[in-house]
């Protein structure tokens, strides 16, 4: 990593949006290729989830950061779809029917897109069948669905169903997880995966579509 | 025989160390409550008379030792005029950020409490406990800590970028929800409450570095003013709190409430030598919604086992809606000496 990826680096653990913006620029005008500061931006991402994992950094840390990654991202993007890169896998994400909570299912997003993943994001009080439709015209490869309340988690569920009667429910991985979910519980209503925070859910997709 | 303490006794006595009959069953509850009377969480949140009736339907049947005006964390929002939506069965929200770009803060007035439809029924609902439990269970009010009514009006994600981008815009709308806060919490203490709890979730989110900076002093501030109205004060920072440990042994709570993420243990030893009494930690889903009797016995007796004599005992954060009545059940039988 030359001098300016690795200030791009360091800036976006900072949160330094504006510094990395313009250093992505300075790297392309440099001769860097598009994978080479996309690397240096994840990279970056990548250490400061473990932090978050830590509680070296929060979550206002980790929002700047991913701002930053976000500003960088912008600057490649075209490049990135010049040169025809691919992530590593696509993800559904969003917050279950009747719940509106959208910090956590946020912070996962984030990590995922940190780890190399194109992230589809529904929002909140996503419907099942809106999870259906979004898996269909995606072909993701992952649906991560987030729940803060019991009251709600008890909605995943539904949106398995969903997909069962749909006949998608083998052509995808399903992960879970917000405070109130479990392991236990995933098992019970039939998701793959159980993720405890918002890194280790970059951590275990990464594992669950076998990147 | 002696004769049995009431809650009031149980948990007065308990702050102090002295000697109880019980460790204090202190379990937060709302759905689970309304719940028991068999009403929407709408009327829970909307009529004061259900919640109270539900309360001490709770604390009867499952021993509870606090009846507590909690319903939902938008009875300020709403006295500031945040649009909130109160569905029929779930947590009442606001459909639109009242806050929606910084330059609104100005806008914000601290309002009479009694002038706010929502917050005038949170009153009353003490001034009816007051009547009803005739001084054998503490009564706690409730109002929402500064970074929490900052989030309720700004959104979380908007709030926790504006701690790191525009720290004085945070300052002066911090000062204002403080005066909201003392106006409140003052309004309750006169219509009767013995302890005020100040809910401050989405500081579990910050760091030490942030929360010295942000909240410290604001938790200091309003807890010297409501020992100064004649209160006491339940802190209750659900979610991880463990890194800021340090600095909540330092804010002068009476009673916090300690999630079930954090070693229990570490934060009875945090508040070791304060005033500051730690009450927790079950996991409210694991150990007492999906738990076996046995299971919350074990969980029970986990706690008891690291408790000083000043401990005092519930779930982490509020007990699900669909737990079951003899996990409560069990749960209270557990707590007796």
């Amino acid at each position: 990593m030359n001098e300016t990826l690795t200030s791009i680096n360091e800036l976006m653990q900072k949160g330094n949006m504006a510094e990395v913006v313009r250093l992505s620029q300075v790297a392309i005008d440099e001769g860097s290729t598009s994978t080479d500061i996309l690397n240096a931006l994840l990279s970056g991402m990548s250490v400061v989830g473990v932090k978050f994992k830590n509680n070296e950094v929060f979550v206002p840390e980790v929002l700047m950061a991913a701002r930053a990654m976000n500003g960088g991202l912008d600057v490649i993007k075209p490049l990135l779809e010049a040169e025809g890169v691919e992530s590593i896998g696509k993800v559904v994400i969003g917050t279950v029917q009747g719940d509106l909570h959208d910090i956590g299912k946020n912070l996962v997003s984030m990590m995922m897109v940190g780890a190399g993943f194109e992230v589809i994001d529904l929002g909140v009080n996503v419907t099942p069948e809106k999870y259906v439709n979004a898996l269909i015209e995606s072909k993701a490869q992952l649906i991560c669905m987030y729940a803060l309340l019991t009251t709600t988690m008890v909605n995943m569920k539904k949106v398995i169903e969903a997909l069962e009667e749909s006949g998608l429910r083998d052509t995808v991985k399903v992960m879970i997880g917000g405070a109130p979910v479990t392991e236990k519980f995933a098992i019970e209503i039939g998701a793959d995966k159980y993720a405890k925070d918002a890194s280790s859910a970059a951590d275990e997709a990464r594992k669950l579509i076998a990147v | 025989m002696n004769k049995p303490m009431t809650s009031y006794e149980r948990v007065m006595n308990r702050l102090e160390g002295k000697p109880v009959d019980k460790i204090p069953n202190m379990n937060l509850v709302m759905a689970f409550a309304a719940k028991q009377v068999d009403i929407s969480y709408k009327t829970f949140c909307t009529d004061y008379k259900r919640l109270v009736e539900s309360k001490l339907v709770s604390a009867e049947v499952f021993g509870i030792d606090t009846v507590s005006a909690i319903s939902d964390p938008m009875r300020e929002a709403a006295g500031f005029g945040a649009k909130v939506i109160l569905p029929d069965n779930d947590v009442p929200y606001c459909e639109e950020n009242l806050i929606a770009d910084l330059s609104m803060i100005k806008q914000l007035k601290v309002i009479d409490p009694l002038s706010s439809e929502r917050m005038l029924d949170r009153v009353r609902a003490i001034e009816l406990f007051k009547s009803q439990v005739k001084g054998k269970i503490p009564i706690i009010g409730w109002v929402e800590g500064v970074l929490a009514e900052a989030a309720d009006l700004r959104g979380v994600s908007e709030l926790m970028m504006d701690l790191m981008l525009e720290p004085n815009a945070m300052i002066e709308l911090f000062e204002i929800l403080y005066e909201q806060q003392k106006a409140f919490a003052k309004v309750q203490v006169d219509a009767g409450a013995d302890f005020i709890g100040i809910g401050n979730a989405v500081a579990s989110l910050i760091g030490p570095e942030l929360y010295g900076q942000f909240c410290l002093e604001y938790e200091q501030r309003i807890i010297k003013d409501i020992h100064a109205m004649g209160a006491k004060v339940k802190l209750h920072i659900c979610g991880n709190t463990e890194p800021i440990l340090g600095l909540l042994a330092r804010t002068d709570a009476d009673i916090f409430d300690v999630d079930h993420v954090v070693d229990f243990s570490k934060a009875i030893q945090a508040f070791h030598g304060t005033k500051t009494v730690a009450n927790g930690n079950l996991d409210p889903v694991s150990e007492i919604m999906s738990a076996t009797e046995g299971e919350v016995v074990e969980a029970v007796k986990k706690r008891i086992l690291v408790a000083d004599e000043r401990t005092m005992i519930s779930g982490g954060c509020e007990i699900p809606r669909s737990t079951p009545k003899e996990n409560m059940v069990r749960m209270n039988q557990e707590l007796y000496l």
